[in-house]
């Protein structure tokens, strides 16, 4: 029946009906259900681990669903790092949440969310078929809607909720369309068109190209990666998880590290024969995720709200990521393995991150704004160190794990323009993805300055406390791994595929990043260390402006497109459906009205029955002879 | 010819199921001089109808014509012949309280139905269909008519009177055939292109759609269901319909191979009233049995809706999936209206209204979800294997280019899930304290009806084999 392997996914899905019940009546019980069932996700995936470390032949089992769509899983190096990191940084928060949830009276429903949450991401990790992977990818976006919205009792949560919801739906939309392209393609000429397994098989390429084309292949990848757009918060749809912000931290931290926000990732990389065999599609991907690395590292240097700030880091990083995966027309295959090593450094460091806000937010009670904390570190040392730790693998300080993933990325853009001969727009990628490093850096110790340094600017921040050393373990575990994760550089890319490129840049090439990361502390320390950044005032120039407005971008979406064009002509279609639904009810009424009296007819009395009949019997005898009979 | 070669004949061995069946039934006539409990006989009947399945599988693969071509062994025929006696064996054993004088006389004629219902389903010549026919009829008369109340004899009597008007039509009809063809065998009589065959064309249409109960040849079959014991219903509306479907396709599609004639639209308007008439007077319909009866009109409707795609002839792919939708239908078919009569069984009032299973949900859950697979399949809703005839059938239809009849039909299902749906609803409420009959002769069938709405789905993995027995409905 079904391996082992199965219950990666159906473990913590089944726990979520059952802490919802068991939580109902023992509200501390849903906590460890849940922590349980993705501890036992976690355990089974290091089996797998185990399993198939040394050898590249995959977990495949799959079951045919309507007709040919071969629902399962597979399990390959690609997707084993995916399901180890998933349920192991869910696993760490889910410890976390239960510390952090533990006054929440209706946690029982977290905690299933949480799980169903984990479940679909696993699920989605594992799919051995892109109907199956869309089907938890809708889940997880469900799942999300579901936490952002959590304290649905805040009005920002709830719209946010919806935000979040609706800009992820345009990105699914594409993906869908995308889906489509590529089954019609492919129907009814191959056993399975929607196979992982068959996608990434290279012997099946010649056959791919041969029906789908250069043109529609093309279309299938941008459309692929809108999808992986929207998971992913990729410029433009990115702003939706700004304000997801407004949910549990520990909700953040799980979108932002290992459940949701990484599928876009990993959908770019799970199809990247695609990709890889339509270089116009490669390119654009690169373009985004450059750019989008670029511009949300600007706009967290301007915004204030401490989890906003670690949420345009999210965008940033994951515009990181994309960048690698765009660089495959360069390098290949090596593309997936920098962009999962990066995915890998940064779930760690930024459910971290995240857990250490969420430590902040606890004692803060949920003010969030950083111009209002100042002088923790020495209120709660331990939490501020743990942060500290975070803040430099964030900026990629050397030798941290972020030094090592970062790094390999720019260098590899560097390649990109000289295989493009040194020509412009090839030098476009590895100058934004420089800048969005300097970036990172300034907002980065920014806002950890401004809540670490100095003194306490309000009057919560002044009675700050450490929590318990207990409930900060799964934070020390992730400090640990993202302080030693860089060491295992080459290891990782071996493992996820062994003819992964070293790439070589000039020296003076290769010392620009961390040049920059100095230049970034260089503009932060005397500004943010101390009072220096309440002196100057910024707030005037229209540069600031128009950053801090987020571009605008939020401006455009609600008040233009939404506003203008969405809200009239949906008023259109409900002036249209309000009358169309009346005319339904005068036809349900008159259909009732017509079985009335069809029922008069049967009246019971046999001889009317035969003048039914005789009358029938003629008109079909009539009908008979007017259509023409022989 | 001497006794022993006639016996060793293998034109008599095909025979041997039926003369199995007429063997037990008049044991059980002589039994019945001296034992009157019910249950022996159910029980009797019950195991013999399981042998005479046993028997067909083993004596009638080996034959293909006998007796001249009159009756034709074949897969299509058989598979036809064990889902009628699947008929008779879902309301055997819970028949038994519903008979409370003369057992031995039900089912014995529950025994000789099922003789008539066998070589029915093998016959190539229309006397002996108007005879097994007949067989038939004169058996449900009797077995309608069983209750003894007022309300059953008057369903009888008009079941009778209906029954042989239709029984006239169907002489003439054979009559006006012979005329044309010279012969009762059944062979293409198109060809001959004169009014004769147009008239017998009509009249047999005519007198075996009266057991179809197609509009306007209906109005016997909602009284009659209504007034028969609740078995005797499932079966008048599963069994005997299914044969009478089955008498329809044969002497249509053999008979006046409609390559040749353009009479499909026969049978696209007698379909659309069929369906329309029976789904819409359903709605309005208060007494939960008489609800029952609309819909089973309804659902011949969509049984005729085969005949049309094969008679538009559009391409041989869609007759043979039409074909194979059809058989697939009425199998199900007999589990999901015959459970939906027994179902009528849990109320205990006489005269049960659709109000007066207000309540079911919270006294038998179990109960009330066997019931509403029983509804949604019924309302072609997936996953059940009501959904999957339906999802054939139409599917037919589209292959065979009648997209506009697809959708008529696919509306007519649309509205059908408001009275299905209805009940539903009325199942859940609280209001009112009704009393439900759950004993295991209502319990068992609902629930089985349930079951089999899911078993039966995995019948379309059979298709492919399935759809081999199709050319056997035209014969050798």
């Amino acid at each position: 029946m079904l391996d082992y392997e199965w219950f990666i996914f159906l473990s913590p899905v089944l726990a979520f009906p059952i802490s919802l019940v068991a939580g109902k009546y023992r509200r501390n019980l849903s906590g460890y259900i849940a922590t349980i069932s993705i501890l036992i996700s976690f355990i089974l995936s290091f089996m797998v681990y185990l399993q198939i470390r040394g050898s590249s032949t995959p977990i495949y089992q799959s079951y045919n669903w309507f007709g040919d769509i071969n629902a399962g899983i597979y399990i390959d190096h690609l997707a084993l790092v995916m399901i180890l990191m998933v349920s192991f940084v869910s696993l760490m928060i889910h410890l976390f949440a239960i510390y952090y949830m533990g006054k929440d009276p209706n946690k029982h429903v977290y905690f299933a969310e949480t799980a169903l949450f984990t479940g679909a991401m696993l699920g989605l990790t594992i799919s051995s078929n892109l109907v199956e992977f869309f089907l938890f990818w809708e889940l997880v976006g469900l799942c999300s809607y579901l936490l952002i919205g959590f304290w649905y009792f805040k009005p920002n949560a709830s719209s946010a909720a919806k935000k979040a919801f609706i800009v992820t739906r345009v990105g699914d939309l594409l993906f869908l369309i995308g889906l489509s392209i590529l089954y019609i393609s492919l129907a009814d000429k191959v056993a399975s068109p929607l196979s992982i397994a068959y996608i990434v098989n290279p012997a099946s390429w010649p056959q791919i190209m041969n029906y789908v084309g250069t043109t529609n292949l093309t279309i299938i990848g941008l459309l692929f990666m809108g999808g992986a757009a929207g998971k992913s918060a990729q410029f433009p749809l990115h702003v939706w998880i700004p304000d997801a912000m407004e949910g549990p931290t520990t909700v953040s931290a799980l979108i932002h590290a290992a459940t949701m926000v990484t599928a876009g990732v990993y959908l770019v990389a799970r199809v990247f024969p695609i990709y890889t065999h339509s270089t116009g599609a490669l390119d654009f991907v690169l373009f985004l995720g450059a750019f989008t690395a670029l511009f949300a590292g600007t706009i967290g240097i301007v915004v204030n709200d401490l989890k906003r700030i670690l949420a345009y880091s999210t965008i940033s990083q994951l515009g990181y990521m994309f960048a690698a995966l765009g660089i495959g027309s360069v390098i290949g295959d090596s593309a997936i393995s920098f962009a999962l090593y990066h995915t890998m450094v940064h779930a760690v460091f930024k459910a971290l991150l995240f857990l250490s806000a969420g430590v902040i937010l606890l004692t803060m009670m949920e003010l969030r704004d950083v111009k209002k904390m100042g002088g923790l570190w020495k209120r709660m040392p331990a939490t501020m160190t743990l942060m500290f730790i975070g803040a430099i693998t964030l900026s990629a300080i050397p030798f941290t794990a972020s030094y090592y993933s970062k790094d390999t990325i720019i260098d590899a853009s560097w390649q990109f323009f000289q295989a493009n001969g040194y020509s412009l727009y090839a030098f476009l990628p590895w100058l934004m993805l420089i800048l969005g490093a300097l970036t990172t850096t300034v907002y980065t110790f920014r806002f950890f300055f401004l809540a670490a340094l100095g003194k306490p600017r309000s009057e919560l921040a002044s009675e700050a406390k450490d929590p318990s050393k207990i409930v900060l373990i799964p934070l020390i575990i992730l400090a640990g791994i993202s302080l030693v994760m860089g060491q295992f550089q080459y290891a990782f890319y071996d493992f996820i595929d062994a003819a992964t490129i070293h790439v070589t840049v000039p020296y003076i090439i290769s010392m620009i990043p961390t040049m920059m990361v100095l230049l970034g502390l260089l503009i932060t320390i005397p500004l943010y260390a101390t009072n220096g950044w309440s002196s100057i005032n910024i707030t005037r120039s229209r540069l600031y402006k128009v950053v801090k407005n987020k571009y605008y971008l939020d401006r455009l979406f609600t008040n233009d497109i939404a506003e203008r064009g969405i809200l009239p002509l949906s008023s259109a279609f409900s002036t249209f459906e309000s009358r169309f639904s009346r005319s339904i009810e005068a036809l349900a009424s008159g259909t009732m009205k017509l079985g009335s009296f069809f029922r008069r007819l049967q009246n019971g009395v046999v001889e009317y029955y035969f003048i039914v009949l005789v009358i029938g019997i003629s008109v079909v005898f009539l009908m008979i002879e007017l259509l023409g009979g022989f | 010819m001497n006794i022993i070669n006639m016996l060793q004949s293998s034109d008599f061995t095909t025979l041997i199921p039926e003369l199995f069946l007429g063997a037990i039934a008049f044991i059980m006539l002589f039994l019945g001089i001296k034992y009157k409990n019910p249950k022996l006989y159910s029980a009797m009947a019950f195991i013999s109808l399981l042998i005479a399945i046993g028997l067909l599988l083993v004596f009638d693969s080996s034959v293909s014509q006998t007796y001249s071509g009159i009756l034709q062994i074949n897969d299509f025929g058989l598979f036809f012949a064990i889902i009628m006696i699947i008929s008779s064996l879902y309301m055997v054993l819970p028949s038994t309280r519903e008979v409370h004088e003369k057992p031995e006389l039900f089912y014995a004629t529950l025994l000789f139905v099922n003789i008539a219902m066998i070589v029915a389903a093998f016959s190539f010549n229309l006397i002996v269909i108007f005879i097994a026919f007949e067989g038939v009829s004169i058996g449900t008369y009797i077995m309608t008519a069983y209750g003894k109340s007022r309300r059953n004899l008057e369903a009888a009597t008009k079941y009778f009177f209906t029954g042989t008007i239709a029984t006239s039509f169907i002489l003439f009809g054979s009559a006006f055939f012979y005329i044309s063809a010279g012969t009762f065998n059944l062979q293409n009589v198109a060809a001959l292109q004169s009014h004769s065959v147009l008239i017998a064309l009509i009249f047999l249409f005519v007198g075996f759609g009266f057991k179809l109960a197609l509009v306007p040849m209906h109005q016997w079959a909602i009284d009659a269901y209504d007034g028969s014991p609740n078995s005797v219903s499932a079966f008048l509306s599963t069994g005997t319909k299914v044969l009478a479907f089955l008498i329809i396709l044969r002497i249509f599609l053999v008979g006046f191979s409609l390559e040749s004639v353009d009479v499909y639209y026969l049978f696209i308007i007698i379909s659309i009233i069929t369906m329309t008439y029976g789904n819409i007077a359903a709605i309005s319909e208060t007494n939960l049995k008489r609800v029952f009866a609309y819909s089973s009109v309804a659902q011949a409707g969509y049984l005729i809706l085969v005949l049309a795609v094969v008679g538009y002839n559009y391409s041989a792919n869609a007759n043979e999936l039409a074909i194979l939708a059809g058989m697939y239908y009425s199998l199900v078919y007999i589990f999901m209206k015959g459970g939906a009569f027994f179902s009528v069984g849990l109320v205990k009032k006489e005269n049960a209204k659709i109000d007066d299973l207000s309540g079911l949900a919270w006294k038998s859950p179990a109960m009330a979800i066997s019931i509403i697979v029983i509804l949604i399949s019924l309302a072609g809703v997936p996953p059940t294997a009501g959904f999957f005839a339906k999802y054939y059938l139409f599917l037919s239809l589209i292959s065979g280019q009648l997209w506009w009849l697809a959708v008529i039909a696919i509306v007519n299902s649309a509205i059908s899930v408001f009275y299905y749906l209805r009940l539903i609803v009325i199942m859940f409420r609280r209001d009112g304290d009704n009393q439900f009959d759950l004993s295991p002769s209502v319990y068992y069938p609902v629930a089985i009806a349930a079951i089999m709405m899911f078993a039966l789905v995995a019948l379309i993995y059979e298709f492919p084999t399935i759809q081999t027995y199709v050319l056997g409905l035209f014969g050798v």
